[in-house]
């Protein structure tokens, strides 16, 4: 078996591990649902009824939704690791470490996806938005997005899995580094509601190319490091 | 618990002369507190070694060490010549470890748990060979069920059972006999037995020390992170490192 299919098989075996552990435990999806989905009516509330500036703030309180729902999603990833020593049992097979993190990511990429897919009728419903005509520029950045914020978010909860104060230290470590990636996800998901700004939808979503490159091979270089005391 | 025949795969690693372990001055630091002070010792390939000693003498974090879990603070170890640092990954494909923590995921079943062992294992015949180890522990009729519901001493067994998937050099045995009944302690000792004779070298932390002894060709007593002494075959203290010997001053 050649090296890389070897990476593959074992980074496929860990996020289906992961996928298996989540639909008999539901220890994510309920959780991660509930809050999100209370974060976008809290912040309904906030706004106050006026429809026009209901429609102008959904891109950016649909991205806040989805950046703190995948906060739960990759430490809840990491936590399943954690416990009874799972962790330290999967950084003893010998495997490639960046493997172990692509599989990781690959596992909270799903989940991201999953929740990203249902806020986005949310924020239609909630805020009264007409998604048909953009769904593929849609599409297209959540999938960057969520990309992002997996590269990132299982970097971090790697770096935090073992912390004291992890739920603490999670999104103050994760947060400031996703921030041009919220930037760039409201932007483009703005220009795809907006008919004449194809030109910005294509600029962000570069943006979001290059940034889910540089945070998925940084992430895949340094993670077998944070396996190790 | 129903008799089950115990089958290990005989050592299928390059026979060399090289020791099955070799430390040096090794040492592990905790903040200030040292859980190994500079061991040094070797250990032949085949050999079965039984490490004794009483709570935070310094087995378990040796054994971490050999399993590449846990970086040396100091010194130097070796697997088969792979430095546990540098060639990490080479040592990882020669050890089978048991440790205190089962590493098992509560909403797998028994078997998806050493199916995904033997994927990452890379094992051709991975069906038959999970078959086969949960046989071998007393598990195969609870293969189907989650880990969650399972006892300290099923989950135990299970550990034992995942470690049968592949073809260790090196075994690394973490108080084995913990948590299990009378059955199951005689079925590690018919591992540890079997593992000997199938040329693979054993190491065995345990307080059991009557049990382990009777089935050892050698013995490490370890204390506050010091080798004491070491006793019977397969095992010998390795040179200290002399940084320096102070001359007497004689008296004007």
């Amino acid at each position: 078996m050649s090296a890389l299919r070897a990476d593959a098989s074992a980074a496929l075996a860990i996020a289906r591990k992961d996928a298996i552990a989540e639909l008999r435990g539901r220890q994510i999806a309920g959780s991660t649902l509930f809050f999100a989905t209370l974060v976008l009516l809290l912040f309904g509330f906030a706004l106050g009824p006026d429809s026009r500036r209901l429609a102008e703030a959904a891109p950016g309180l649909l991205w806040l939704a989805i950046v703190f729902g995948s906060l739960l999603i990759v430490a809840r990833l990491h936590q399943l690791e954690a416990e009874d020593g799972a962790l330290e049992e999967l950084a003893r097979y010998p495997i490639e470490r960046h493997a172990i993190y692509l599989g990781k990511l690959l596992a909270g990429l799903a989940a991201v996806l999953v929740l990203g897919g249902v806020l986005l009728p949310v924020v239609a419903i909630l805020y009264g938005i007409d998604l048909a005509a953009a769904w593929p520029a849609l599409l297209a950045t959540l999938v960057l997005g969520a990309i992002g914020l997996a590269a990132v978010g299982t970097f971090y909860a790697g770096v935090t899995v073992r912390m004291q104060a992890r739920e603490v230290m999670l999104p103050l470590l994760m947060l400031p580094v996703v921030a041009p990636l919220l930037l760039a996800t409201v932007k483009a998901t703005s220009a795809a509601l907006t008919a004449n700004a194809l030109g910005d939808l294509g600029a962000w979503l570069q943006l979001l190319i290059v940034f889910d490159v540089v945070m998925a091979v940084a992430g895949a270089a340094t993670y077998g490091h944070l396996l190790e005391e | 618990m129903p008799q089950t025949t115990i089958y290990v795969a005989p050592r299928t690693h390059e026979r060399t002369p090289r020791p099955a372990v070799a430390t040096q001055e090794l040492a592990r630091l905790f903040g200030r507190s040292a859980a190994l002070a500079g061991i040094s010792l070797r250990i032949g390939r085949g050999a079965t070694i039984a490490l004794l000693g009483p709570n935070g003498a310094g087995k378990t974090t040796l054994l971490r060490i050999l399993a590449t879990a846990l970086r040396p603070s100091f010194g130097t170890a070796a697997v088969d010549g792979f430095d546990v640092t540098r060639d990490a990954g080479d040592v990882r494909r020669r050890i089978a470890f048991l440790s205190h923590d089962s590493g098992l995921y509560d909403d797998l079943t028994a078997a998806e748990n050493l199916r995904f062992a033997a994927t990452l294992r890379g094992l051709a015949e991975a069906e038959a060979a999970v078959a086969t180890a949960l046989a071998t522990v007393g598990l195969t009729a609870d293969a189907p069920r989650r880990v969650r519901g399972f006892s300290a001493g099923m989950r135990h067994r299970l550990a034992l059972g995942r470690m049968l998937l592949g073809t260790p050099s090196l075994v690394l045995l973490d108080e084995p006999h913990a948590t299990l009944d009378a059955d199951g302690m005689a079925l590690v000792d018919g591992l540890i037995e079997a593992w000997k004779a199938a040329g693979v070298t054993v190491l065995v932390a345990s307080h059991q020390a009557d049990r382990v002894i009777r089935l050892a060709d050698g013995w490490a007593r370890l204390d506050g992170g010091l080798l004491l002494e070491v006793g019977g075959t397969g095992i010998s203290v390795g040179t200290p490192v002399v940084v320096g010997v102070a001359a007497p001053v004689a008296e004007a």
